[in-house]
């Protein structure tokens, strides 16, 4: 604490703060604006809105759900472009957002969270940053679950010859025409670059450690015909959004592991791999070993394709070592490169936000969460006062939008200030009981789920418990329905807070 | 995604093409012999004791697997689930009656759930003979879910049954884009092309055709007063065959009754299973979640 001190001794005080600006944080300052609450701040360590939205800017990246759904309710946008908007226009919407809502007085760029402290003789959380420390009743996290870069250890990566960069935080000062690039992974954004890569490279390899099922992304331009229509009539988006949300509801069925759901998606999936890969002994190798949704599957048209260019090679295992401008595989077989692109996912389990938090008694969050994250109604952290997570423990969707999720999350925090207002209680904290119950509830329910038995290793899967933390185990309207309320009962009564 | 999953599910299912898709319904159905015909029936989820049994009752031309592909496996996580298909009753003189098909779900219950009180849902043609059971025995039926159903057959209806008994009986082809024309919603054949619903007709045989002379038939009038069973309504905004006013009636009539809208036509099961799913999983579990009289809002994403 004290190494900052001398920036700002003097805290800034207000009533609530948030940390982040990307869906969560902006969506619950958009909220707190709409009820006429100005006495809010969003601290964002970067210099502008828009979370993964901004940091993801590699060539191809998009967004995989459909983006009339992958918007707030309270602000829908009529004039995106296609079904799957590019991710620069997600970032603009958000920005639009921050915008029309007045919020940009509110966020302080460069703000990171260094730590945040619980007081409990004066009931405030106080937050350091390099620009001051904050003071506030109430703390709410929204730092993002793919917010902090996963790099795996490889020896002799610093001593790589080329330019390596990981795909969040793309170096757009490279210049990738006829270079040689390697392409580090085959998850959601690898299958994004590649075929953009493909384009540019003289030669391109693609590192995959295992492969995805990826189904066709039926993708298409909005005729400016529609787009006036939306603008023109608002009850016409609000029944597209239903009409996407319940399409992609049925998608559970997969992932709660009914066969004949699974089979279904398994034909679709490895027949559009069949259809855009003639050759047997690629498509053996692009063919997954595990079940269907066990890892995320992906949406694309255009990644199988690339993999069938002359200049693109498929290695099959993963990158191994790097030895001055050779990038070796765990198969033996090298590669002379120019470029590392590094598209390996994020530190999802174990979130680096985590360590930063300190609660009642000095405790971490990431230390309660060692064996796992894990939250009452997947928001309230026992130990941790007036502390509310957006995006934390079982949040996550294999098969949906998150925004829907929280959306569900900033109405039980709302619910949550509401209720300390009415009940004149300047403490909220939930009890380990409530915390526990729900918990138990949410493992019981993830047994049988393609997450659990689908026999892969995935992001989903806290490593040393093997729990599932990641996802939300059930329907995303169920999220909603069973934690979108506060619930005074989990929570200490303000006698013996 | 979710749009071109749910195209290839609607083909495959409402065709009931067996080899296209595998059972989402156990592998091993039962059976029981109702004066001699053998009737089959589901039961999964034996273990969930939480609530009452659900009990499923297809309509016309449905089986289990054909109308509650995604239901009943999906319900049989959270509930034990019973589901008969229905059997053309041996040496039937004369009319398919609701008493029939009564006779043949009380038979089930008998077997699969004796002495227990269920939560009846029916769909359709199987929703009035799930009112029908319901007013005839209500120490059977805690809990009633009556999804596209109706009290009494009337005009519009009889127009689009004597057009199908038309073309049935005149062989003609066109009675599968007729029943497609009159099962599915306007939205959703609007996201469709005619291949994709080209294998979406309906099953023809004769226990068909009983079930579709039955449908003239209904006139639960008297009876759907005595219903006193918890009773969720739930009509489809855009059914053609079942409209929505005749759940609005049964929503006046019944007097414990509470009122839902899918946003469907009258294949909600294949248009908006997930929907139909989170009502009845709901309902089934939290009966008196909304007090009667309660027109229950639809999700809104």
């Amino acid at each position: 604490m004290a190494q900052h001190q001398h920036i700002n001794p003097v805290p800034n005080d207000t009533s609530v703060i948030i940390v982040g600006s990307g869906f969560g944080g902006l969506g619950m300052g958009m909220r707190l604006k709409q009820r006429g609450q100005d006495d809010f701040v969003i601290l964002e360590r970067a210099q502008d809105v828009g979370g993964a939205w901004r940091d993801n800017d590699y060539p191809g990246v998009a967004c995989d759900v459909p983006s009339h759904l992958y918007s707030f309710s309270f602000l829908p946008n009529p004039d995106w472009s296609r079904v799957y908007s590019p991710g620069g226009e997600i970032h603009e919407y958000l920005r639009h957002c921050a915008r029309v809502s007045g919020l940009f007085p509110h966020i302080h760029f460069g703000a990171e969270m260094l730590a945040a402290r619980w007081d409990d003789s004066s009931r405030l959380w106080t937050v350091e940053t390099p620009l001051g420390h904050w003071r506030a009743p109430y703390l709410i996290t929204a730092a993002g679950v793919l917010a902090d870069a996963h790099l795996p250890a490889v020896p002799g990566l610093e001593g790589f010859a080329g330019s390596a960069f990981h795909s969040a935080r793309w170096d757009h000062s490279v210049d990738l025409q006829g270079k040689r690039i390697g392409v580090v992974g085959s998850g959601a954004s690898a299958i994004q670059i590649v075929p953009e890569m493909a384009k540019l490279a003289s030669e391109l390899v693609v590192f995959q450690r295992s492969a995805p099922y990826i189904i066709p992304r039926l993708d298409r331009h909005y005729t400016e015909a529609e787009r006036r229509l939306f603008a023109r009539d608002p009850a016409a988006i609000d029944e597209l959004r239903s009409e996407i949300f319940w399409f992609g509801e049925y998608a559970f069925a997969q992932r709660r592991a009914i066969p004949a759901f699974l089979e279904e998606a398994r034909v679709m999936a490895l027949g559009h791999l069949k259809d855009q890969v003639p050759d047997d002994t690629l498509r053996a190798k692009l063919t997954p070993d595990y079940e269907l949704g066990c890892k995320r599957v992906l949406i694309s048209s255009n990644y199988y394709p690339t993999l069938t260019l002359d200049n693109v090679t498929l290695e099959t295992s993963a990158l191994a070592n790097v030895d001055g401008g050779r990038a070796v595989a765990a198969s033996g077989q090298a590669y002379d490169l120019d470029i590392l692109v590094f598209a390996t996912g994020f530190e999802v389990t174990q979130p680096p936000f985590a360590t930063r938090i300190f609660g009642r008694d000095g405790t971490s969050l990431a230390d309660r969460w060692k064996q796992g994250m894990r939250a009452c109604n997947s928001t309230a952290v026992s130990g941790f006062p007036n502390l509310f997570v957006i995006v934390g423990p079982n949040t996550g969707l294999g098969h949906h939008t998150m925004v829907y999720i929280i959306e569900a999350q900033i109405d039980y925090i709302l619910g949550a200030l509401d209720y300390a207002r009415e009940s004149g209680t300047s403490v909220l904290e939930v009890r380990k009981e409530a915390e526990a119950d729900y918990v138990q509830r949410l493992r019981e329910r993830s047994q049988g789920t393609v997450w659990l038995e689908g026999g892969c290793k995935s992001w989903y899967l806290d490593p040393g418990s093997g729990d599932l933390t990641v996802l939300w185990p059930d329907f995303a309207y169920a999220f909603r329905d069973e934690n979108a309320a506060f619930v005074p009962e989990a929570y200490f009564s303000p006698a013996e807070a | 995604m979710g749009a071109q999953e749910t195209s290839s599910y609607v083909a495959q299912i409402v065709s009931g093409d067996q080899a296209a898709v595998p059972a989402a319904v156990p592998v091993t159905p039962k059976t029981v012999d109702v004066n001699g015909t053998r009737v089959t029936y589901h039961v999964q989820g034996e273990r969930n004791l939480d609530h009452d049994p659900v009990v499923l009752i297809h309509g016309t031309s449905g089986t289990t697997q054909g109308h509650f592909g995604f239901l009943f496996p999906m319900l049989a996580v959270r509930h034990k689930v019973i589901s008969p298909d229905f059997a053309l009753p041996v040496d039937l003189a004369g009319n398919l009656t609701l008493e029939h098909m009564e006779e043949q779900v009380l038979a089930v219950l008998a077997d699969a759930a004796p002495g227990q009180k269920v939560t009846l849902v029916g769909y359709s043609l199987g929703a009035a003979i799930a009112a029908f059971i319901a007013a005839r025995h209500p120490e059977r039926i805690s809990n009633l879910v009556l999804l596209a159903g109706w009290i009494k057959t009337d005009t519009q209806q009889f127009l689009f049954n004597h057009v199908w008994r038309t073309l049935r009986d005149l062989d003609d082809p066109a009675i599968n884009e007729f029943t497609i024309f009159g099962a599915f919603g306007a939205p959703f054949l609007a996201t469709k092309t005619l291949a994709e619903m080209a294998r979406g007709a309906m099953p023809l045989d004769r226990l068909v055709d009983l079930q579709m002379d039955l449908n003239l038939r209904v006139d639960l009038t008297d009876l759907v007063p005595a219903i006193k069973a918890r009773t969720l309504v739930i009509a489809c905004t855009y059914d053609q065959m079942v409209p929505r006013h005749h759940s609005k009636a049964l929503f006046g009539a019944i007097e414990d009754a509470r009122y839902s809208e899918v946003a469907a036509g009258h294949a909600v099961v294949f248009e908006r299973p997930a929907e139909v799913f989170r009502l009845i999983d709901n309902f089934a579990a939290r009966p008196d979640a909304y007090p009667a009289g309660s027109i229950i809002p639809a999700v809104k994403p």
